[in-house]
């Protein structure tokens, strides 16, 4: 096992955890719920196996399914967005082989792709999930809101985490 | 043969993206509540001892607003104490010969006091973890209520650990009435407010008014008659229906749930096997 790996295994523990136990419970406005831990499928290098994210996905949202009594519907959402991740890189990055590094992350992709890139997870994310969870209930215009608020603040918090996973060293540059 | 393997290796990711997508769904549309199997839900030992463990900490949080709740209601228990020691000196004077204390083990409920460790109210299935389970007594299908009001019904119970179903989930029905009023209606929630919920069915010759206490029938061996959930906020007729729908605000305040009763009904065994002698009299 590389560094990479455990490092990854560490990082999904840590926000599968933050996840159930911090940010499920939060519920700004009634409406905004945060969905932090989908940031382990943003991170995962580009060059990984399509098989290996969709597997990684899977088991992920299973995991926060089985600790939320959501059972299903994180993992299917987790798999359709690892599914997803490779054409919405593509639509930003045209030619991979520009990349420094493989993992997307500020340093490699600059500012405003990476923005881009972080937006787009979340809000594909965030529809599908609240698209799941509306089978039951059908309010247009809340589910909209609830859309749009979870995935600023989702994407806030997931910038945030990004600043606390970069070493001071690189920050300065 | 070849060709196909190297058909199967190419698309590779498509099929196991198909499998997964199934593997999801299947999950998802076979939920019914009551089938799940304990380690798919969060009465699991992993994720119970996890939540125990946060709960330990943040269980401090929300005290101040729980020793009010508990001030409150001691206060209301008190005068109700006061009443009925007033009543009891009366009729003890009329029925003097008739008094006799009953024991508590003849009572017919009894409480398992429990600490909430999972907890949540914006999802549209809300579900509660609870740290007691089948060896502290606990069983599927019994009522579980906090200091102001019902809380929900157990529904897959583990050793130590048990999951509840939340009132704010659509899956719970509740039959209750208007305080002081014979007729009854089902309580549901509708997903929207998790400090409201919708009373169906009303029959519309009940009579209430807005802030009116609604509380549970009693008709089942769930909950006992009386159990207070909450105030009418608002009231209307269904359109060529002959029931009401009225708004309800519960008096649980489900985003700070700490610790629960779980309602154990001594006669709900007699009452089931009285039910079903009745119903195998009606088939012949």
């Amino acid at each position: 096992m590389s560094k990479t790996t455990l490092q990854f295994i560490l990082l999904s523990l840590v926000l599968v955890l933050a996840q159930v136990l911090v940010f499920n419970h939060i519920c700004l406005f009634n409406l905004a719920v945060p969905m932090v831990f989908i940031y382990v499928i943003v991170r995962l290098p580009i060059t990984l196996n399509t098989n290996r994210v969709l597997t990684v996905g899977f088991f992920l949202g299973l995991v926060v399914d089985i600790f939320s009594d959501t059972l299903g519907m994180n993992a299917l959402a987790c798999t359709i967005l690892a599914m997803v991740r490779r054409p919405v890189i593509r639509l930003y990055v045209p030619r991979e082989e520009d990349l420094t590094r493989p993992e997307p992350s500020l340093q490699s992709l600059g500012t405003p792709v990476y923005l881009k890139y972080l937006l787009t997870m979340s809000l594909i994310y965030c529809s599908l999930i609240f698209l799941i969870e509306s089978f039951t209930f059908f309010h247009p215009l809340q589910l909209a809101l609830r859309i749009v608020s979870s995935t600023i603040l989702s994407m806030l918090l997931m910038l945030g985490i990004d600043s606390l996973m970069t070493p001071r060293s690189e920050k300065r540059l | 043969m070849n060709e196909l393997l190297k058909f199967f290796v190419k698309y590779s990711s498509w099929f196991l993206f198909m499998i997964y997508v199934a593997a999801g769904c299947a999950l998802l549309f076979s939920s019914n509540p009551f089938q799940h199997h304990v380690y798919l839900t969060s009465a699991n030992v992993v994720s119970s001892e996890v939540y125990r463990g946060a709960n330990s900490i943040t269980s401090y949080f929300s005290l101040r607003d729980i020793n009010e709740d508990l001030q409150r209601r001691n206060s209301d228990l008190e005068l109700e104490i006061y009443r009925l020691k007033e009543q009891l000196r009366t009729a003890d004077q009329k029925l003097y010969a008739d008094t006799m204390t009953v024991d508590s083990a003849l009572s017919r409920y009894h409480f398992i006091i429990a600490d909430v460790i999972n907890n949540s109210i914006n999802h549209t299935h809300n579900y509660i973890t609870i740290e007691k389970g089948r060896l502290d007594g606990i069983e599927p299908e019994m009522g579980v209520m906090d200091q102001n009001g019902i809380v929900g019904i157990v529904n897959v119970v583990g050793d130590h650990t048990a999951r509840l179903i939340s009132v704010l989930n659509p899956y719970l029905r509740l039959s209750c009435k208007v305080k002081g009023a014979a007729q009854v209606g089902s309580l549901v929630w509708d997903g929207k407010d998790p400090g409201e919920a919708i009373l169906e069915e009303l029959p519309k010759h009940a009579r209430f008014v807005k802030g009116d206490t609604v509380v549970t029938s009693g008709y089942s061996t769930v909950f006992p008659e009386g159990v207070p959930i909450g105030t009418i906020l608002s009231g209307q007729r269904d359109r060529e229906d002959n029931f009401y729908t009225l708004r309800v605000k519960l008096f649980t305040d489900f985003s700070t749930l700490s610790t629960v009763r779980v309602i154990r009904d001594n006669m709900k065994q007699e009452l089931q096997t009285v039910e079903k002698e009745l119903q195998i009299k009606d088939e012949f």
